[in-house]
């Protein structure tokens, strides 16, 4: 018993001097990531306090956190109690979904084909235009979006109708069930040739005798691609793909806000925008702060899900 | 080797490092500090302190407004500079881009306040949280010209009637005020009177005959474009000035917001559930359904409707002038002075009176604040009683005088080359002259008020606004007998006295449920009415029920009892 503890001992102790050594050995390596690390206390750890508002019915009155009203679960449970909040959630979770699901798809479809080109001046030059949409900002873009859809010498009811498919102007941004559509399609339009880079750049670490071999043994460029290209990105895929579902509750408004209007407002508002007007417009802090604790409580739990079934799945995972 | 490689790390490590704390170190030192100490205004205090009393002493403000000036000039221009050189002030604007109450939301919440404050109907924040300073004795001391321009009607200037400390000097509104301009009605371009003749505007009738008759004249533009019978601006909240406020307007509803308050009984109503208003949309319904509707209403950006209306194409609006002035600005730039609009008091039927001129007394409420960490709250209240003063108000409104304007036979005149560039080069003469940047700034008299020298204060009388109309203005107006459009509306005398002002700006509790219930409604009534008003004409009844069972199903009656409660308050607070 004495020598088991005695050996527990002098392991723990070697673990931790183990630890010291390889500590002492990389002193630097420790001492330039401490910047970043204090850099992530400050700016994602330590706001975190602010949390408590969403138990309290805070008032800017001069007074700190601590001397404002508590009231439990009384923002939690007006949140829930709200018809408004479902729908929202709704858009919020239907949007991102679409918006994964097909970003994903077409940017690794994209990135394919653009690796299968070999003439380098042509495929550097579709890469150039293809990300390009992605620096304009969404204030511009959904400008052209609405000018390219509208009913009034739009270009998308022009060309339908020179080619006969529709005899009156479709007001395709005033259709509530088309809202979804357009916003995933616009997405797509803004995103695809930026998330192909990082693809292509996965693809480009891929042994080129990987592909002699392949060939040697016969394979077309339909095999090549099954079975050498895809699954040599299958990692970065996967690590993408979690850490994208982590980010399907909070995915932004600015689309939405900008693209969207009183006509198809039930189909347009989101979970950002919800936590703005009912709660920071109002000056209900309070109310704002549970939203967003909703929605960051969401997205953790999405996040390891996600990660847990790909670990069963694949044997890969972000954690 | 090795101890060489070794420094440019731990260097970087270093700088790093420090560049992490001084980060830190910024806003710590930020918080302690005097939040308001923008590096200018922190310093120029203490650095004056040894000069004499009489001197002004250079500080420099920061402000911050709801109402954004896109032309403003950091006070660089030829009214700033006189202003800073009087007073010894420097403005350091701050404006609200997008949302203004978010912005004052965010504002009111940081506890960094800007010294001086404008933040319209949000000021309520900024009282709850204690960030804005009782004005009564620095106005009593240091304010002579406040005091001389608010004259009787201080006891509008009152918080609440738990509060009488006035916190808002009311710089919106113009003490005094008569309007001539009228901005609002229904708007028509001039070709389409001018071509059929003058024909009677009374009614929602004759403004649709107007417009159909002239569609079926000129259905397209030069270039072979469409006209557009009416486009309506329902971009965010333009929606209310555009779409529903216009609804009592023409049917003989007093502005008061969202509510509709009976002057006769004091009955407050959701405005959108008067009988009267559902005819209103039902017009709006047949319009569209008769295609004299611009489909894109409801989907169009502020800027496009903007560009439509620069366009020409679209003959008739239902808009304030304010509104879609930047439009209009551009056809008159053009020289397309018969594609700009003239206004005509419509309503929905004869038996009612547009509502348009229906007096609200002296608007107090959106005005100036004083922050408490102003650093100098007595200069602060200097500034503004400048403003105020005589010299002030002229200065603001008509420039310098020699430069802008010249007084002959005690008469003041603008004179007619600055005029000239006033009108039609609007935003560059602003931000030169900076004439008309800081009306709104201090307490002032409305138009039509007279100084000593038996002149206007304002550049609005009826003398100078005919000099702004342009010629075909001039002779549609004559066509209908009048000299200016306010003269086809009726008169403010014809309407009754409402005591609580407007009730579209007495300020809400933040606490109050009003809030909440108000953008249930408000979200309700902005999907619901578009929908109503796009349906087909035989579904318009089904749809305008169900809007109004879901008014009902939101609290709209809890809502009108709580207003009412607010307008009952008011009432007390002014005129007891």
């Amino acid at each position: 018993m004495k020598a088991v503890t005695a050996t527990m001992n002098t392991k723990e102790r070697s673990r931790t001097g183990r630890f010291w050594t390889t500590f002492i050995r990389n002193k630097y390596l420790y001492l330039m990531s401490l910047p970043f690390v204090l850099w992530v206390f400050v700016f994602s750890y330590y706001p975190l306090w602010g949390w408590l508002m969403a138990f309290q019915k805070f008032k800017p009155n001069g007074q700190s956190v601590f001397h404002q009203k508590w009231v439990g679960f009384d923002q939690f449970k007006t949140l829930f109690h709200d018809e408004v909040f479902y729908q929202v959630l709704r858009n919020t979770l239907a949007m991102s979904i679409m918006g994964l699901i097909s970003g994903f798809v077409v940017a690794i479809m994209f990135a394919l084909l653009l690796n299968e080109i070999r003439q380098m001046f042509f495929k550097r030059f579709v890469q150039t235009i293809s990300y390009l949409p992605h620096f304009v900002s969404w204030a511009v873009a959904t400008s052209i979006i609405t000018r390219m859809l509208s009913s009034d010498n739009g270009v998308v009811n022009d060309i339908l109708m020179g080619l006969g498919f529709i005899h009156e102007p479709i007001q395709f941004m005033g259709k509530g069930n088309l809202f979804w559509g357009i916003v995933t399609v616009s997405d797509l339009w803004k995103e695809t040739g930026w998330s192909a880079i990082i693809y292509l750049a996965a693809i480009a670490g891929i042994g080129p005798e990987l592909y002699e071999a392949a060939k040697v043994d016969g394979a077309g460029r339909i095999k090549q691609i099954w079975h050498i290209t895809l699954p040599g990105i299958r990692s970065t895929i996967m690590i993408l793909l979690i850490l994208s579902i982590g980010h399907l509750i909070n995915n932004g408004f600015e689309k939405q806000f900008l693209l969207g209007n009183n006509l198809v407002r039930d189909y347009s508002q989101v979970l950002d925008l919800y936590s703005l007007q009912y709660g920071l417009q109002m000056s209900r802090y309070s109310f704002g702060t549970a939203v967003n604790i909703f929605s960051s409580v969401v997205s953790l739990l999405l996040l390891f899900t996600a990660n847990g079934l790909f670990k069963r799945i694949t044997k890969e995972s972000v954690i | 080797m090795a101890a060489k490689k070794k420094w440019p790390v731990v260097l970087m490590a270093t700088t790093l490092f420090a560049g992490v704390l001084a980060g830190c170190g910024s806003n710590n030192k930020n918080d302690n500090a005097s939040p308001t100490a923008t590096s200018t205004a922190g310093s120029s205090p203490s650095s004056s302190e040894s000069a004499s009393p009489e001197a002004v002493k250079p500080i420099t403000f920061s402000f911050y407004s709801e109402d954004p000036n896109p032309n403003w000039a950091n006070m660089q221009d030829e009214t700033g500079k006189v202003i800073t050189e009087k007073t010894g002030v420097t403005i350091d604007a701050e404006f609200a881009v997008g949302d203004p109450v978010q912005k004052s939301a965010l504002i009111a919440s940081s506890g960094k306040y800007p010294d001086l404050i404008a933040a319209k109907n949000s000021i309520n924040k900024f009282v709850d949280a204690g960030a804005v300073i009782d004005l009564t004795d620095l106005i009593d001391q240091y304010g002579p010209n406040i005091k001389k321009v608010y004259g009787d009607q201080l006891k509008r200037l009152y918080y609440s009637n738990d509060d009488h400390a006035i916190y808002v000097l009311p710089t919106v509104a113009g003490v005094d005020q008569h309007y001539f301009e009228a901005g609002g009605g229904f708007s028509l371009q001039h070709r389409v009177v001018k071509e059929l003749g003058y024909p009677k505007m009374r009614t929602v009738e004759d403004f649709e005959n107007a417009i159909k008759q002239y569609l079926a004249l000129h259905p397209t533009d030069d270039k072979g474009n469409k006209n557009i019978g009416i486009s309506l601006n329902a971009d965010d909240w333009h929606m209310y000035i555009s779409v529903t406020n216009p609804a009592f307007f023409a049917t003989g509803g007093p502005d008061d917001g969202e509510y509709n308050i009976d002057v006769d009984t004091n009955k407050v109503t959701y405005h959108f559930l008067r009988p009267a208003e559902k005819d209103y949309f039902k017009w709006l319904n047949h319009m569209n359904a008769e295609g004299l509707l611009d489909k894109e209403s409801f989907v169009q950006k502020y800027d496009q409707y903007k560009a439509k209306v620069a366009s020409g194409r679209v003959l008739g609006l239902i808009d304030q002038l304010w509104d879609y002035a930047d439009g209009e600005k551009a056809l008159k730039a053009e020289g397309k002075m018969e594609y700009a609009y003239g206004h005509y008091p419509i309503t929905l039927n004869e038996s009612f009176k547009e509502t348009s001129f229906w007096p609200t007394g002296f608007m107090a409420g959106n005005g100036i604040a004083i922050s408490k960490t102003n650093p100098d709250p007595v200069a602060a209240i200097k500034f503004l009683d400048y403003l105020a003063s005589d010299e002030g108000q002229v200065l603001l409104n008509w420039g310098i005088e020699g430069k802008h304007y010249t007084v002959e036979n005690g008469k003041r005149v603008m004179i007619p080359e600055v005029n000239n560039r006033r009108v039609n080069d609007a935003t560059n003469f602003a931000k030169e002259t900076g004439i008309g940047f800081y009306n709104t700034m201090g307490p002032h008299y409305g138009d039509g008020v007279k100084d000593p020298t038996d002149n206007y204060y304002t550049l609005k009388f009826p003398e100078q606004l005919t000099t702004d109309y342009s010629d075909v203005e001039k002779e549609v107006l004559k066509g209908y007998g009048a000299t200016i459009w306010k003269d086809l509306f009726p008169k403010e005398e014809e309407f009754k006295i409402k005591p609580w002002g407007a009730a579209w700006n007495i300020p809400i509790p933040s606490d109050s449920d009003i809030t909440v219930l108000d953008e249930k409604l408000k979200n309700i009534t902005w999907k619901m009415i578009p929908k109503a008003i796009l349906a087909k004409p035989e579904q318009f009844d089904g749809i305008w029920d169900d809007y109004v069972a879901q008014l009902e199903k939101a609290g709209v009656h809890k809502a009108e009892e709580l207003r009412g409660q607010l307008v009952a308050d008011r009432v007390k607070l002014w005129n007891d």
